[in-house]
């Protein structure tokens, strides 16, 4: 209270112009930490308070179907975690997955960009269209593949393979085709993404230094390789980022599509994570397969972020 | 401000007013619809349905005909008890995880829900839910005369007993039944299959992909209810045994006799799709003539026979689970039952034993079926008393031929209350298995690899 008194006064009193501006930044702070404060203790409580829980109960043996056995183990379920063949196969299938994914995204989502970038007309409406995949929540793309595209004799999919002499597939039933199923889907969801921003980024890049590449006679592949490529290069290490962290962390659509099946083949970690704490019950362990997801991520994320700043 | 305080009071009497109208107008509606005359068969049990009146209870239950029949009959029970019933309805996917996490929290939310059966051990080992026998013998909470709890079908009553005690009352059950199209099987001059073996011959003569018709589906998905409810039956009949001594044992030679079984009719004559497919993928199949036959719950009758969809009404028949190599059926024993959840306070533990009573009392459970106004009616009705009225056996046989016959035989005959292993563990146990068979059905790990490593991994989860 007194603190305030005293810069009414100050204003009151009209204190020279420098004072009166750090009084007044001073009282913006301030103001502006109390309108954050409500949303950054729902922050708190939302995110950090739950990580914290899940870390700390990580390290406990805490089983819903023998709570007899339950209590503080420290890095037990991680020894455990470290020799289960499921873990590192699950880890394994994430790599791959989010490996495939992404650099399908960029690929064909840069082969797009440039084709729309040289449409004379429709460009609008390309975007539109190429956006509405994004926007449908992943659980009913998974649904829509699974019954619609991918059944054997009855999907969409396995009716042109028939008719393009590959004959039926078991596409969801076999493991290796499963795996592509789920990668397939994820890229046919999420390259629209790295559509756009690529696009964006295309449409911004200066004219004039291609004028004088043409000058100097560049081939087209030298001038993509030479001049666009280079140029693009922070938007495409953001969206190998962005969608990085996405495809480790992907669930709703490989749930839905093969819930982790054929047998284990198309489950990521984040689905043996689920599957351990709440099909099995096992809080305690699946929390520390959670945790080491965690690490996954930061270390790949990290990794990443690093190769951005370099060069 | 002043110039608000009109509009303000105006906004919030009429809020208020909507507010009033929206939940007291059709209270008062459904509350006038309950007549006296309705309760009279209730108000003849020997007991005060009025005792905790004024309580609400919380029950979670999912989005399926028989338990909406049961919803519109709640100003009833509101009418003879006083008692407010709250009803959540939660996808079967979901209602056991949200239930465990409830029941773990003991806060209480769900007073009861529909419960599967293989969770009683769950349930009982952490002592989540009440014996029913206190409730049961209680003179004045159940008049037993009227109740008439022997009449409950006895297959789902040990189903949600563990050791003897019961702790969940079934509401509405299933068995499984072979299910076949009898044009088809006449035309070859085929009979339904007595077993397995008959099961797999007959497939095999009806199984024409070109006509795009296949013999046999069973459930292919990975999952604890899903090829983990159809895999359990073979293995019973092959004469597996999941409890040797102390140990559950999930490998062995009569678990790769019949895993070998299932592998081998779901490559040969199941669609493709199969492998992926749960019960109502199937049903739909059949519904449209592109499956022979199939064994599965007898409940899954009512959609192959929607007269919206279905292509194959009145070619229809049934009959039991075929007989495994050991000479036995077993069938499953399956039901949506309703436990008491220890955390509640006595006051509302007894609100909901009375709805439990309720719900499952052979008066309400034949209003919600042949009884029910509208146009949904109920195939697992509780009470063998129902399943011999003439005005349901009826209703059953517009389903098909030996709907009630191949069902009833199921029910008193093929039942077998070690269908699957009831432990505690159960849960992990089924998950784990389920992955196993999908392996081994779609070639990832050879039968043999497959049930061994489900064992190593289940041996872990029992010793605790």
């Amino acid at each position: 209270m007194a603190t305030t008194a005293v810069t009414s006064a100050e204003i009151a009193s009209e204190a020279p112009r420098s004072d009166f501006g750090r009084v007044l930044a001073q009282r913006e702070r301030r103001f502006a930490a109390a309108l954050l404060a409500p949303a950054f203790l729902a922050l708190l409580a939302t995110t950090t308070f739950p990580l914290l829980f899940l870390i700390y109960t990580s390290a406990f043996r805490m089983d819903l179907a023998m709570p007899f056995t339950n209590g503080f183990i420290g890095f037990e379920n991680y020894q455990t975690l470290l020799a289960d063949e499921r873990f590192w196969t699950s880890l394994l299938v994430s790599l791959v997955y989010t490996g495939s994914t992404v650099a399908l995204q960029v690929i064909v989502g840069l082969a797009l960009a440039l084709l729309v970038m040289d449409m004379k007309r429709g460009q609008g409406w390309f975007r539109i269209i190429a956006i509405l995949p994004v926007v449908l929540s992943p659980a009913v793309v998974g649904m829509i593949w699974r019954t619609f595209m991918l059944a054997p004799e009855f999907g969409i999919v396995d009716y042109l393979a028939i008719n393009a002499g590959l004959g039926s597939k078991n596409w969801l039933g076999d493991p290796t085709l499963a795996m592509v199923s789920v990668v397939a889907i994820h890229t046919w969801q999420w390259t629209p993404f790295a559509f756009m921003v690529l696009l964006a980024s295309l449409a911004s890049l200066p004219e004039d230094i291609y004028e004088a590449a043409r000058l100097d006679r560049a081939s087209a592949w030298q001038r993509f390789r030479r001049i666009t490529l280079p140029l693009l290069r922070p938007a495409i290490v953001m969206v190998v980022i962005m969608r990085t962290m996405v495809a480790l962390t992907a669930f709703a659509a490989i749930f839905t599509v093969t819930a982790g099946g054929p047998g284990t083949a198309t489950e990521i970690l984040n689905l043996y994570a689920y599957r351990k704490s709440f099909t099995e019950l096992s809080i305690g362990y699946g929390s520390a397969l959670a945790v080491a997801l965690l690490i996954v991520t930061i270390i790949i994320s990290g990794i990443l972020f690093a190769m951005r700043r370099a060069k | 401000m002043t110039s608000f305080k009109p509009t303000r009071r105006t906004l919030l009497k009429t809020g208020t007013a909507a507010a009033a109208f929206a939940t007291l107008g059709p209270a008062f509606l459904r509350q006038a619809a309950a007549q006296d005359a309705d309760l009279a068969p209730y108000k003849s049990a020997q007991i005060d349905w009025q005792q905790v009146s004024g309580e609400t209870i919380t029950v979670a239950v999912i989005p399926a005909s028989y338990f909406e029949n049961l919803i519109t009959l709640a100003p009833q029970f509101k009418a003879l008890t006083g008692i407010d019933v709250r009803f959540e309805k939660i996808p079967p996917a979901q209602i056991r995880q949200k239930s465990v996490i409830d029941l773990t929290s003991k806060t209480g939310t769900y007073a009861t829900h529909a419960a599967d059966p293989m969770y009683y051990a769950l349930y009982v080992a952490n002592k989540w839910v009440e014996p029913l026998d206190t409730y049961l013998n209680d003179k004045s909470l159940t008049d037993q005369a009227w109740f008439k709890f022997d009449d409950v079908i006895p297959a789902w009553r040990s189903a949600n007993g563990i050791n003897g005690k019961l702790y969940g009352m079934p509401y509405d059950g299933e068995v499984t039944i072979q299910v076949y199209r009898k044009d088809l099987y006449d035309a070859k001059g085929l009979k339904p299959a007595d077993t397995l073996e008959a099961y797999m011959s007959n497939a095999a003569a009806l199984n024409t992909p070109n006509d795009r018709i296949w013999g046999a589906a069973l459930r292919g998905v990975a999952g604890a209810g899903q090829n983990m409810y159809i895999y359990p039956s073979i293995f019973r009949e092959f004469g597996g045994d999941w409890m040797k001594g102390d140990k559950l044992t999930v490998n062995g030679p009569e678990a790769e006799a019949a895993l070998a079984w299932y592998v081998d009719i779901m490559k040969k004559y199941a669609p493709t799709a199969a492998a992926n497919w749960n019960w109502p993928d199937i049903a739909d199949a059949f519904s449209q003539g592109t499956v022979a036959s199939y064994i599965d719950a007898h409940s899954s009758a009512s959609v192959i026979n929607n007269p919206e969809k279905s292509k194959i009404i009145g070619k229809v028949a049934y009959a039991r689970w075929p007989k495994g190599p050991s000479g036995k059926r077993t069938t499953s024993i399956w039901n949506w039952g309703f436990p008491i959840n220890s955390a509640l306070p006595e006051k509302k533990r007894k609100a909901t034993w009375l709805f439990i009573q309720w719900a499952t009392s052979a008066e309400t459970q034949a209003r919600t079926a042949h009884k029910f106004a509208g146009p949904t009616k109920r195939s697992g009705v509780n009470r063998t008393s129902i399943w011999k009225d003439p005005d349901y056996i009826k209703l059953m046989n517009g389903f098909g031929d030996n709907f009630v016959e191949a069902t009833m035989g199921a029910l008193q005959d093929d039942t077998d209350v070690d269908w699957r292993p009831r432990v505690p563990q159960w849960p992990a146990i089924g998950d784990t298995m389920a992955t196993a068979i999908q392996s081994a059905l779609s070639g990832q790990a050879t039968i043999k690899a497959a049930l061994d490593d489900a064992q190593r991994r289940i041996e872990p989860m029992m010793r605790g």
